[in-house]
């Protein structure tokens, strides 16, 4: 849920943007023999543009595929040509309703199969006016590349023929332990926050254990039986409960001195809950099917590294210096614990807000 | 699925306007302000993006205040207006840059009724890509509760402006509107001035603005109209650019005429 937004602010180039970006988003999948794009644009804009070629008054809604010359209209502005040569895909689109301040979105789907030995795909769409971002996510590749197209203008070619070897189990270990291990340290700072809030409570290592062992069983458990549709929880409710959890650990830092039998039973079920969060990460980031419960594994324990090297830092530059001199918890837990609580709170209100 | 589409790739020079879910309000009501980019009054939504957005802001009887959004959210602004009245939304894009071939970008020259920038190119040989810099200064004119209001004369100090000369809301559609077009705070002479209603956007109303940078548009048609004017000056050294335009919009809703009066009964 966050990703796109981020990766939205974060393609924009120093000084000035090359394109008004809309909201239409193209992502085209290549599996080994078929091919599957996803056009995914704002609904009304759609009817707009359909009326318009139609030669009919604007304002009406989209209604089933059939209507109106829709599947005409739009082959006369998609290509695929795999090496130069028209595909021709088969079209369906569902739309999506609008939800309380987001617009209504339909999604449009292309499919077909690969053309025997095509080398490359070069993808045009010439029905939006706005520039839009394209996804292309290729066989055995973790990250796919995104470009921002004007309408009309062809892509890249996209090669359809590598890379070819499969991954070995042992790169995508390699892989997915990084990937877990940077989703803490730099990239998850809510979650950096809610173990630094486990920290400043005790320095005693059974109890901090205790909890950490808590928390990891929990969010192991959440994000495994995610990843496997066991349970599925909107990230619209898991993201501001896990802001929330920040703001709890920091608040009890500050009323209670010791570990309270409970504390450890509450920090299990924030685990649940920071689990579910780790699992949203982990299906954005795409998973490879046929190392599954390697690349699961691997991404876990690159989590518990993270976790881990937060801890060892925090006690490396606070814990071994400061941790037993008397002011301990008046100059260091207690404020620290009030900065937590304090941007858990205004990222719960945040992520409330989206 | 042919190639004719490459043979006819889109002129890349869009239409920009603001787009509110409502035009009339009732006061207390919010407001969804979307950024449309597109032709013949057909448009896709631009998200809100920090990049983009130079200013976005609302007067109204209580003030200028900005208009608040989400970044990456479309709408890109939702305005919530307190007090019965005239508001004035404008957005003021930054910079953003395109590049065409040359005979592309002559044809959209010709299109945007550019003729002295049109006449400078004929005497220039030029065969590369050309690369304009463009920005936008987008206005819509909302009213809350009964009656027109005023204050849609209002100048927000944008670069390139369409400034109202009498409140639409307070005229009916067959009436005439006197609209103003300021560059730099300073009437714009010659610059053409499009309007079109929604019902029907490929009837162009088209005005030359005088010396005074005035026009006045016969609009015929009620419901949404969007009137606009593009002015093109030579881009600033070092700016990487050709040329520099700048592109004004105006969005507002027209009443019927009095046959028209027992729909909007209903409001009261």
């Amino acid at each position: 849920m966050w990703l796109p937004v981020l990766a939205l602010l974060a393609l924009t180039p120093v000084g000035g943007v090359a394109h008004e970006m809309g909201s239409t988003r193209v992502a085209i999948w290549i599996s080994a023999d078929r091919y599957r794009v996803e056009i995914v644009t704002d609904a009304q804009a759609l009817a707009d543009k359909l009326a318009a070629a139609s030669r009919e008054a604007p304002g009406t809604v989209l209604g089933a595929p059939e209507e109106r010359g829709f599947e005409e209209r739009l082959r006369e502005r998609v290509t695929l040509a795999f090496d130069g040569v028209p595909g021709d895909p088969a079209v369906s689109y569902a739309v999506a309703p609008a939800t309380r301040d987001i617009a209504s979105a339909v999604t449009i789907e292309l499919t077909g199969l690969l053309p025997d030995g095509a080398q490359t795909l070069e993808w045009t769409y010439g029905w939006t006016y706005a520039a839009y971002s394209l996804t292309v996510h290729r066989p055995n590749q973790v990250q796919p590349s995104v470009s921002w197209l004007n309408g009309g203008e062809s892509s890249a070619p996209i090669d359809l023929t590598g890379p070819a070897p499969v991954d070995s189990r042992l790169q995508v270990a390699v892989r997915y332990l990084r990937l877990g291990f940077t989703h803490i340290v730099p990239y998850g700072l809510d979650h950096v926050l809610f173990v630094l809030g486990i920290f400043l409570l005790t320095r005693q290592l059974r109890p901090l254990l205790m909890q950490v062992t808590a928390f990891t069983v929990a969010h192991s458990l959440t994000l495994g039986l995610s990843i496997f549709g066991v349970v599925a929880v909107a990230p619209a409710v898991v993201e501001p409960l896990i802001a929330l959890s920040i703001v709890y650990v920091a608040i009890e830092n500050l009323l209670v001195r010791t570990v309270k039998p409970w504390r450890v039973a509450v920090v299990f079920a924030f685990g649940l809950l920071h689990g579910l969060g780790f699992a949203g990460v982990l299906q954005e980031l795409g998973l490879p099917r046929s190392e599954l419960v390697t690349a699961l594994v691997t991404f876990n324990l690159g989590v518990e590294a993270g976790q881990l090297a937060v801890i060892a830092v925090a006690f490396l530059l606070v814990g071994v210096w400061f941790g037993h001199r008397p002011w301990y918890r008046r100059r260091i837990v207690m404020p620290a614990s009030v900065l937590i609580a304090g941007v858990g709170v205004y990222w719960t209100i945040q992520r409330l807000a989206v | 699925m042919t190639g004719v589409l490459v043979a006819t790739a889109p002129i890349l020079a869009h239409d920009f306007w603001l787009e509110p879910s409502a035009f009339r309000l009732e006061p207390g009501a919010s407001v969804a302000l979307r950024l449309r980019v597109g032709e013949h009054f057909v448009g896709d939504a631009l998200p809100r993006h920090p990049a983009m957005l130079s200013q976005f802001i609302a007067a109204g009887p209580g003030g200028m205040r900005p208009v608040p959004g989400q970044d990456g959210k479309d709408p890109a602004g939702v305005l919530r207006v307190e007090q019965p009245g005239l508001v004035v939304v404008g957005y003021r894009s930054r910079h953003s840059f395109v590049e065409q071939k040359p005979d592309k970008f002559d044809a959209y020259l010709v299109e945007e009724g550019l003729d002295r920038i049109a006449a400078v190119r004929a005497t220039q040989k030029s065969t590369g890509l050309v690369r304009e810099l463009f920005s936008r200064c987008a206005k819509a004119l909302l009213v809350a509760g009964p009656g027109g209001g005023s204050g849609h004369d209002r100048i927000l100090g944008f670069t390139l402006e369409l400034v109202p000369e009498k409140n639409p809301y307070m005229m009916r559609a067959g009436g005439a509107l006197p609209v103003r077009l300021l560059y730099e705070g300073q009437p714009l002479a010659g610059a053409l001035i499009v309007a079109m209603n929604r019902a029907d956007p490929s009837t162009k109303v088209r005005a030359r603005s005088g010396a005074d940078g005035r026009v006045s548009l016969g609009l015929s048609r009620d419901g949404a109209w969007l009137i606009k004017a593009v002015h093109m000056i030579p881009a600033a050294a070092g700016s990487g650019a050709q040329w520099e335009s700048l592109w004004a919009s105006l969005t507002f809703e027209l009443a019927g005429p009095p046959a028209a009066r027992p729909v909007k009964k209903r409001q009261q």
